[in-house]
């Protein structure tokens, strides 16, 4: 019940805010040009697929017109990915500061809540926010594909699940800085540094071996890749789960175990503070 | 079993980088507080009020020392369920209403929905919120807020409270109906610990008074207590003393002034009170009454806080 209510209080205190409107708005002008402007085209044995009359790809036989959508949505859910991460840490980063400040946190604290149920509360709180935002963008993905293209992708709905994961691994980072630096500023450069660059060069950092040997840097750039969740190949495993191949595990349980490190020292951090 | 109480209770405020910045918020604090009492606790800005509630609460950590609420040691989540707590200078979410505010922390206490309704409406009526818990928190006055803060501090029904200047911006008619709450509560059995600046608010209600003073403990009793003296008496006298009295009591050196018919009497034991009674009446003169001096609360907070404050600079911080 009370972290129930904590998770209410956030949703209440985000949809306060007009950040998620414009969210929202912009989601309903994309899927209504969409709906606008998709098509599929048969010609023949061939079928292909125009966004506002242009062919996205060459006509393709009519058994691999599936594969064809599967693979335009998940375009676009790539493109989401990154972007609902860039905008949900932008409009969810406040959170914690705002709880962590003086005459708040003393009210929310002489509650009969442990410090690590606040912070869990507000986590879920800021997932739960974001979680119905990609729903209703991805909802009405897969309702306007499905409405113009008569392909049905259930795999596209449960991306948005994974979706909801990754923002909320990428949280817990959103969630350390805020309780370190009680600041708004810094959880979000922080996360956009990392989202946009670190993750990047992690993921590419058998490049950045081949131009040096020196072994502390390859110790420090591996375990940096172990430590951080692995964005980039949380995006393949989206790109696979939307296209029906297997997904892999490891990138799951990896961001898993690394946002559950970055809560635990957020509480540990939290538990010794003063108020 | 006291509702609260305190043991060696010490809070540094350290400063790593510098350990002359470290300052000391509560040294070696002892203090007991019996159930079902309206306690004050006053002291200047910085004496160390704020820290020392901010402990039983679980908002600061201490440094040394115990502390108890209710026979439980702290810290403590649950005991926290038995607790209310209005804070100096809180912040409601602003996009909330009150009643809203009221569901949020009756659901953080862990109650039930029915429970929580039931409870917000009367206490919101209790403060005289009632009409004004449809509107959004960010309209309301100081005064409204404060209203608003008691009554969340009350949603779960606690044992023992605490307000941080309760009165805070609320007016004259405000605040007697805010002593007369806690009145009420004291008359249910709850205590209640203040923290105010308003030394004449406290002495109204509070059943026992501690005083502290950067961090340190200097006094602790009742109101009685604290604003009564051992040496210094009045005595009320019908008839003007004559001349010749005054020559007599100027000779055994006994130390008064006459203000119309109140002798008041600067006197170092009780046989100087004697001697000053029978002097009194070798001249006939007719005594209507004879009572302990009080100053008021303010005269002994100033009395006591003065010579610390003058040894030097406060380092503490509240």
């Amino acid at each position: 019940m009370r972290i129930l209510s904590l998770i209410l209080a956030t949703f209440r205190e985000l949809f306060s805010k007009a950040t998620l409107y414009i969210l929202i708005g912009i989601s309903v002008i994309i899927l209504l040009g969409l709906a606008a402007g998709i098509s599929a085209e048969r010609n023949g044995d061939e079928v292909s697929l125009s966004l506002f009359g242009n062919p996205t790809k060459m006509p393709v036989p009519a058994d691999q017109f599936e594969l064809l959508v599967r693979e335009m949505q998940a375009g676009f859910a790539r493109g989401l990915f990154i972007g609902i991460m860039l905008f949900g840490v932008f409009a969810t980063a406040s959170i914690i500061p705002d709880s962590l400040e003086k005459g708040t946190v003393d009210l929310y604290l002489s509650k009969p809540i442990a410090r690590w149920e606040l912070l869990l509360g507000k986590h879920l709180g800021a997932e739960a926010v974001i979680l119905s935002n990609i729903l209703f963008f991805v909802g009405g993905l897969w309702l306007v594909f499905g409405v113009k293209t008569g392909v049905w992708n259930y795999q596209l709905l449960l991306g948005a699940l994974t979706m909801s994961f990754m923002f909320g691994c990428i949280f817990s980072i959103v969630l350390l800085l805020g309780v370190v630096f009680r600041n708004t500023a810094i959880p979000i450069i922080g996360s956009f540094i990392y989202l946009m660059f670190l993750d990047n060069m992690l993921e590419n950092r058998e490049e950045i071996f081949v131009f040096t040997q020196n072994k502390v840097v390859h110790g420090l750039l591996d375990t940096l890749y172990y430590v951080f969740p692995q964005v980039a190949a949380m995006q393949r495993n989206l790109d696979m789960q939307i296209t029906h191949r297997a997904m892999e595990w490891k990138p799951f349980a990896q961001a898993l175990l690394s946002s559950a490190g970055f809560f635990g020292i957020s509480a540990l951090l939290m538990r010794r503070k003063d108020f | 079993m006291n509702a609260i109480s305190s043991e060696s209770l010490t809070k540094i405020y350290s400063d790593f980088v510098n350990k002359k910045l470290s300052v000391t918020a509560l040294s070696d604090f002892t203090l007991d507080v019996e159930q079902g009492k309206i306690f004050g606790l006053l002291g200047p800005n910085g004496a160390g009020k704020t820290t020392f509630i901010k402990i039983l609460l679980g908002l600061v950590n201490t440094t040394s020392g115990r502390a108890s609420i209710l026979g439980t040691q702290l810290p403590n989540v649950k005991i926290r369920k038995r607790i209310g707590y209005l804070p100096e200078n809180h912040r409601y979410p602003n996009y909330l209403t009150g009643h809203q505010v009221m569901k949020l922390f009756g659901g953080l206490s862990g109650m039930r929905r029915a429970e929580i309704a039931s409870r917000s409406a009367s206490l919101l009526k209790l403060v005289g919120m009632e009409q004004w818990s449809k509107m959004k928190v960010k309209k309301y006055s100081k005064g409204m807020m404060q209203r608003l803060g008691l009554a969340q501090a009350l949603i779960n029904n606690p044992d023992v409270l605490f307000l941080d200047e309760p009165t805070d911006g609320v007016d004259p008619i405000g605040r007697k109906e805010i002593r007369d709450v806690l009145k009420q509560l004291r008359a249910e059995g709850k205590t209640i610990f203040l923290n105010s600046h308003l030394l004449s608010e406290v002495e109204l209600i509070s059943d026992q008074v501690a005083i502290l003073n950067k961090g340190k403990l200097l006094k602790v009793g009742t109101v009685d207590e604290l604003t009564t003296t051992d040496a210094n008496y009045e005595i009320g006298v019908a008839t003007h003393p004559t001349e010749a009295f005054f020559h007599e009591a100027a000779a055994t050196v006994l130390k008064f002034q006459l203000d119309k018919s109140t002798i008041s009497a600067d006197l170092t034991s009780t046989a100087e009170l004697n001697r000053l009674i029978d002097l009194l009446r070798k001249h006939n003169i007719e005594i209507t009454h004879i009572a302990k001096k009080r100053t008021t609360l303010e005269e002994s907070f100033i009395n006591l806080i003065k010579p610390v404050s003058d040894e030097k600079k406060p380092e503490v911080r509240q």
